[in-house]
């Protein structure tokens, strides 16, 4: 019963057992939480030192230092900017345009598989 | 009955194992963490710390007061680093420790570590998003895109190292096992050109290395002289302690994966030593290979190289390193094209009168 309860999921190349890994987690989770434990747990509540760190800057409302999700992807938008220009032209919103990139696609896909 | 007993046993095992595997990283972690800065330090022509030092910095650490920013959503802000800390201990349950094979070797494989590698950046980052500052905002963005950039050369080592592995022993259905890899190593059965595919490849993961663990050149994400420590930003007391000990563990981590998957090899047989004596001489064997590691892709690369910017990062990785992974990639399959088609083309090893 437990052999089978424990057994790892295999796909015949990876495997892995979610049980151990959960078991260890929890056993990790203890072991880290008491160490935790050892830790001052108190500050100043409502002092200075509660106040985000803006390097002597004035704090403006949320809304004005909110940092949009569209910045997270700034590294690959600037690395990989010659491949976005040429993806953003091609977005132009006609549908036809559409329509023939999905049509020359579909031509080099029969030919990739007719040559092969 | 059995059945029962011999879950007890395993159950012991594995909560012992877990605690032990958690001292051993914590420990070893912080002296390699003392040598890198010692020996980085006397590279730089300055004394430097004694390598004791990283055990003192946590121990003030835990001294400290443990602030939770006004702004910071708190609940999240302070279990970050403890599930940071736990997941980076949970994966050296799958990795060999010299001679001793992973505790969880039935349980789990190179995908699992390669998924569980990505969860103390994750804590950062959700940390980093919960401190409710601009820049830990900042430095948990670009945490996110060093991420997902680094992770595509990685997956290429791991596929080609299983690729070749299945393709000599068409048998096995565990080439993604740690512990299969570290018995079975590839330098003896490749070609020149695979040999050659090899270094490659090995050269990218020690430059994956330093991205894994936000060291210099690739971190940009705590980047204290630009965005004050980033994702750290906010963190003091024992949080960053906790923070302090994952990057520790995970340098150890590292290291320990490199090892595995190319030096797995132990020198108990050259004394011709058994049990407890060979299990002891491997152990001190695998240190050393971890700290020759740690020296090579963490401590020569982040003294020689000043920080990288976050596009930089992810042009490096996505247009320069994958291709070289591909490179070695390609290399490793025509090797392999052409030992089965030309008798005279043998592996390297048997040319050099090794084997």
């Amino acid at each position: 019963m437990i052999d089978t309860f424990l057994k790892s999921l295999e796909t015949g190349s990876g495997f892995w057992n979610p049980l151990v890994l959960g078991l260890a987690i929890i056993i990790a989770l203890l072991l880290i939480y008491i160490i935790r434990g050892f830790g001052k747990k108190d500050y100043k509540k409502g002092t200075e030192q509660t106040k985000a760190f803006l390097s002597g800057n004035p704090e403006y409302s949320k809304d004005e230092m909110h940092i949009k999700g569209k910045n997270l992807y700034w590294g690959f938008t600037q690395a990989l900017k010659s491949v976005y220009n040429v993806l953003e032209k091609m977005h132009n919103g006609n549908t036809s345009d559409y329509v023939l990139w999905f049509v020359i696609i579909i031509g080099a896909l029969f030919i990739i598989i007719g040559v092969i | 009955m059995v059945n029962m007993a011999g879950f007890s046993l395993e159950f012991l095992l594995l909560v012992v194992g877990t605690i032990g595997l958690a001292l051993f990283g914590i420990f070893f972690g912080l002296i390699y963490k003392g040598i890198d800065r010692k020996l980085s330090a006397h590279m730089q022509g300055r004394i430097g710390p004694p390598i004791r030092q990283p055990f003192r910095d946590v121990v003030k650490l835990f001294t400290k007061e443990n602030i939770v920013p006004d702004n910071a959503i708190a609940w999240v802000f302070n279990w970050a680093p403890i599930i940071g800390l736990v997941g980076t201990i949970s994966i050296l349950l799958y990795l060999p420790i010299g001679s001793i094979n992973p505790i969880a070797n039935t349980s789990g494989d190179l995908i699992i570590v390669l998924y569980l590698l990505m969860i103390p950046s994750l804590a950062m980052v959700i940390g980093g998003f919960a401190s409710g500052s601009i820049y830990a905002t900042v430095g948990a963005q670009r945490e996110m895109a060093t991420m997902i950039a680094y992770e595509f050369p990685f997956a290429i080592i791991i596929v080609t190292i299983a690729w070749i592995l299945k393709t000599i022993n068409i048998e096995a259905t565990n080439v993604f096992s740690l512990s299969f890899i570290a018995a079975n190593p590839l330098w003896g059965n490749l070609g020149i050109l695979g040999f050659i595919g090899f270094i490659i490849l090995l050269l990218v993961l020690v430059i994956v290395t330093p991205a894994e663990l936000s060291k210099i050149p690739f971190d940009s994400p705590e980047a204290e002289t630009e965005i004050a420590g980033g994702l750290l930003a906010e963190y003091s007391g024992r949080n960053l302690g906790i923070f302090y000990l994952t990057d520790a563990v995970k340098t150890v981590v590292m290291a320990s994966i490199i090892v595995a998957l190319f030096f797995p090899y132990n020198i108990s047989g050259f004394f011709g030593l058994n049990n407890i004596p060979a299990i002891a001489v491997d152990f001190v064997f695998y240190l050393i290979k971890v700290l020759f590691v740690i020296l090579f892709s963490v401590t020569l690369i982040r003294v020689a190289i000043a920080r990288l910017k976050i596009d930089q990062i992810v042009g490096i990785y996505w247009l320069w390193i994958t291709l070289l992974g591909l490179v070695g990639l390609i290399c490793i399959m025509w090797d392999y094209q052409m030992m089965l088609r030309y008798e005279f083309y043998k592996p390297i090893f048997s040319i050099l009168g090794l084997q």
